[in-house]
């Protein structure tokens, strides 16, 4: 059964071993006035791989992304996405980088005034010479889509659409630009427990069409389960532990335990 | 998409309209202050402009023909006037048009009025000073000449009364016939009586002479009084003294029918002293009408020094110096 | 204090930025819709009703005094110079500002913002810049419908009260007019506009997260905006008088 159920990481780690990190962080540190968020963070993104954070609610796991993808400005430390150091990059640079980016947030962020197609073609706006001159944004859109069962819903308004809906057709606005690293905060809250599991399974079905790497951020362990290559616990603003699930599942620490009662 | 496109013709119509009422309206102020059309130039010099500021209009025999460019000092007594006329009604004002200051209405702004000059005089050209005059001095002469009207007809109005009681026979003659001072002052008055419907008379008679002589001479008193509203007002102002004096002279006439009767003794004895109040209000009238008629020859003389009749009676004084000698 | 500090370096940065491109056309098209057409309405509404109310209310008196023949150009010296600009931007403020206080707050709030940031548009230029260029543009826009439907709903009364004629009525409105009086009108209309559209994405922009956020951003939006008008308002008298020394 185990054997099974934790095939694919096996798999994927063995690739892993031998692939370059596409994020790198080092000694991180993030502090809203006297709140210490982040300190001396370090992480690391194999290409390829699915990196799942863990962490309780306010622990800062939304703050480390914001602060990789550029969000938020940091304090001190290193974050290296693609080979380019972020916190130095000129916004023109940081958005050319962000084309290789997609990010799924928390509640999915559709732009309400906007059909789905609309919120679709939204970053291609920037992003379509990426794809060169004679791009129809009409294909793409429909791709992406299609890749999440969505086609019918392309003249929609997101008011219109269920919360899993809106998620789909959220991670298809992630995928669009066919980027190379997908970061998603909190892919499941708010969703049933079997929409939440389908989700899961789309973003792993997606990862292996795509090719991409994936931070994950999220405190569904059943999310971490289906989808993580390799699990990072963030307690206290810090790298607590990292390993496989299997790993981290069985350890006798209780700050780790607590996270698989 | 075609949603899209639906907005934006309402949003271009929406634009549209708005700009193109902002430019009707642009267009409509300018063309209040002339600012599109031919115009020309005309300027006029006054002493006191009572407050005219640029932008006020400018009148032609009462319509608005253009607007107040600019008020410029030039020296401490004289004030230039620029004004901007269409150039449609430049041929009707003559090189001898009269500009005025006058005021719209009661609360009124201030504005120009041109009045027409002589019709046989060449239009004016552009950046011509046309004349002009200032309308106070005309406005106190006919203060001058209504107050003296009012005050002769109160006069009028108390003599007749007097003069019906007297001949109804009312009130005590008695007293009037042993009133030996009383009867002398009242000759005085109905000398001074005569004397001022005499003059009153004269007056009115010079003031038409000079108007209708006025009217046919050129210059500036004849384009002034060429003005038809101030024609008007004279011509009132000289009926109303026509009539003061004939009222004065049959009042007089009257009285002195009366005084003789007195003197002759006729219906004295029937007329015993009784109403002391009847004396005493006749008494208070002679003394009204002395003041009254005194008041009278004092605005004649008032009026003889006025600078628009001073030449006439000049005139007048040598014709008499003439009839002396 | 600190909040006009804040309001003053986001104005900064979007002076920053407008004439940076690209630019973001089609949006701003789409807002000046939402704000210009859409307001329309109302604006229309309020100003013939004020037009009505003003004549209305003014006639008794002129008609006292014998000076019916000022009524238009009183009531067209009022509404232009000072009511139709200052309910205009009130209306607008009430309208556009709570709408985009309220959208960027909510946008803000469900980090619509932060993904448009992540897809490589710039949020600012997209959502705050468009706004405030499509409510300054607007503004005098329907400053001047206003003041038509105003004089229109004033020409109305008159001519059933006095049996006005359409051409002397506005004839006698446009008498009194100077540019004095069009001019600085509308040039504050651009002012108040900017106001409206700058503290409603400022406030939307910068609105603290959670529903209550998002209504404090709109509520607050609508407050600051009504009386930064009359504060402008005051101000553009001041400066108009010393232009036109009227």
């Amino acid at each position: 059964m185990g054997q099974t159920l934790y095939q694919h990481i096996d798999e994927a780690n063995e690739a892993l071993d031998r692939s370059k990190a596409v994020i790198e962080v080092e000694n991180l540190s993030k502090s809203f006035g006297d709140n210490h968020v982040l300190q001396n963070f370090n992480l690391i993104l194999k290409e390829g791989e699915n990196l799942v954070v863990l962490g309780k609610s306010g622990s800062g796991k939304s703050v480390l992304i914001k602060c990789i993808v550029g969000l938020i400005g940091i304090d001190s430390g290193k974050i290296n996405v693609l080979g380019k150091n972020i916190p130095g990059l000129e916004q023109e640079e940081l958005d050319r980088l962000r084309a290789e980016i997609g990010f799924l947030f928390q509640g999915s962020a559709l732009y309400d005034s906007m059909t789905v197609r609309e919120n679709l073609e939204f970053p291609l706006r920037r992003h379509v010479a990426k794809f060169g001159e004679n791009v129809d944004s009409l294909q793409l859109v429909r791709e992406a889509l299609h890749s999440v069962g969505l086609e019918e819903t392309m003249d929609l308004m997101p008011a219109e659409l269920s919360g899993g809906m809106k998620k789909r057709v959220a991670l298809a606005r992630a995928l669009i630009l066919k980027p190379k690293i997908i970061f998603y905060d909190e892919p499941t809250s708010g969703l049933d427990p079997i929409t939440a599991k389908e989700i899961c399974y789309l973003m792993l079905e997606l990862q292996q069409k795509f090719h991409t790497s994936s931070l994950i951020i999220t405190h569904d362990m059943e999310c971490a389960r289906i989808t993580s290559n390799r699990v990072v616990i963030l307690i206290d603003g810090q790298n607590y532990a990292q390993g496989d699930y299997r790993e981290l599942e069985n350890s006798k620490d209780p700050n780790i335990k607590a996270f698989f009662k | 998409m075609k949603n899209t496109t639906l907005k934006n013709i309402k949003l271009g119509a929406f634009v549209t309209v708005g700009i193109a009422l902002f430019i009707v309206a642009i267009y409509l102020i300018g063309n209040e202050k002339n600012m599109f059309g031919d115009t020309f130039e005309l300027n006029a010099l006054f002493g006191n402009v009572n407050g005219l500021q640029s932008g006020n209009n400018v009148r032609f025999s009462g319509i608005n023909v253009g607007t107040v460019e600019e008020v410029i000092i030039t020296n401490d007594s004289t004030i230039e006037v620029r004004m901007i006329i269409e150039s449609d009604v430049r041929k009707y004002i003559k090189k001898d048009a009269i500009a005025s200051i006058g005021s719209d209405g009661l609360m009124g702004n201030m504005l120009v009025n041109i009045s027409p000059g002589n019709g046989n005089r060449p239009p004016v050209e552009n950046n011509d000073y046309i004349l002009s005059y200032s309308r106070i001095k005309t406005d106190d002469i006919l203060n001058t000449l209504s107050m003296t009207n009012e005050n002769a007809a109160l006069l009028v109005s108390d003599l007749l009364k007097i003069t019906q009681n007297i001949n109804e026979g009312k009130g005590t003659f008695g007293a009037l016939l042993v009133d030996t001072v009383l009867t002398a002052a009242l000759r005085q008055t109905i000398l001074q009586l005569n004397n001022a419907a005499y003059n009153t008379e004269q007056i009115s008679d010079n003031l038409i002479k000079t108007t209708e002589k006025l009217n046919e001479d050129e210059g500036l008193l004849g384009a002034l009084i060429g003005d038809r509203g101030l024609t008007k007002k004279l011509d009132t102002i000289m009926e109303n003294l026509t009539n003061t004096s004939d009222y004065l002279t049959a009042t007089s006439s009257k009285l002195e029918t009366f005084i003789d009767h007195l003197e002759d003794g006729e219906g004295v004895v029937s007329m015993v002293v009784h109403d002391t109040v009847f004396v005493n209000d006749l008494k208070q009238t002679v003394a009204n009408i002395n003041e009254g008629s005194a008041r009278f020859n004092e605005n004649m003389e008032a009026l003889k020094h006025n600078f628009l009749f001073r030449r006439y009676f000049k005139r007048q004084a040598k014709k008499q110096n003439k009839k002396f000698k | 204090m600190t909040e006009t500090g804040e309001i003053s370096r986001f104005a900064a940065r979007f002076f920053k930025e407008v004439f940076k491109p690209p630019y973001e056309f089609r949006e701003l098209l789409r807002q000046s819709y939402e704000i210009g057409w859409n307001s329309l309405p109302l604006v229309g509404l309020t100003g013939f009703i004020m037009g009505l109310v003003l004549t209305l209310q003014t006639r008794p008196t002129l008609v006292e005094f014998g000076a019916e023949s000022w009524m238009p150009s009183m009531v067209g010296i009022a509404i232009i110079r000072e009511i139709g600009p200052v309910i205009t931007a009130l209306i607008c403020a009430g309208r556009v500002g709570s709408s985009i206080g309220a959208e960027l707050g909510s946008m803000k709030v469900t980090e619509q913002i932060d993904a448009m940031e992540v897809s490589g548009t710039n949020p600012f230029k997209y959502l705050v810049i468009t706004r405030v260029v499509a409510a300054t543009l607007m503004l005098p826009l329907l400053v001047i419908m206003a003041d038509a439907v105003a004089l229109f709903g004033s020409y109305l009364v008159e001519n059933l009260k006095g049996a006005v004629s359409f051409e002397l009525y506005f004839s006698q409105v446009f008498e009194f007019l100077n540019f004095g009086d069009v001019i600085p009108s509308i040039t504050k209309s651009f002012f108040f506009g900017f106001a409206i559209g700058l503290i409603g994405c400022y406030k939307g922009y910068f609105s603290k997260k959670g529903t209550e956020g998002v209504g404090k951003a709109a509520n607050t939006a609508v407050v600051v905006t009504s009386v930064l008008v009359f504060i402008l308002d005051f101000i553009a008298v001041l400066v108009a008088d010393i232009f036109y020394e009227l």
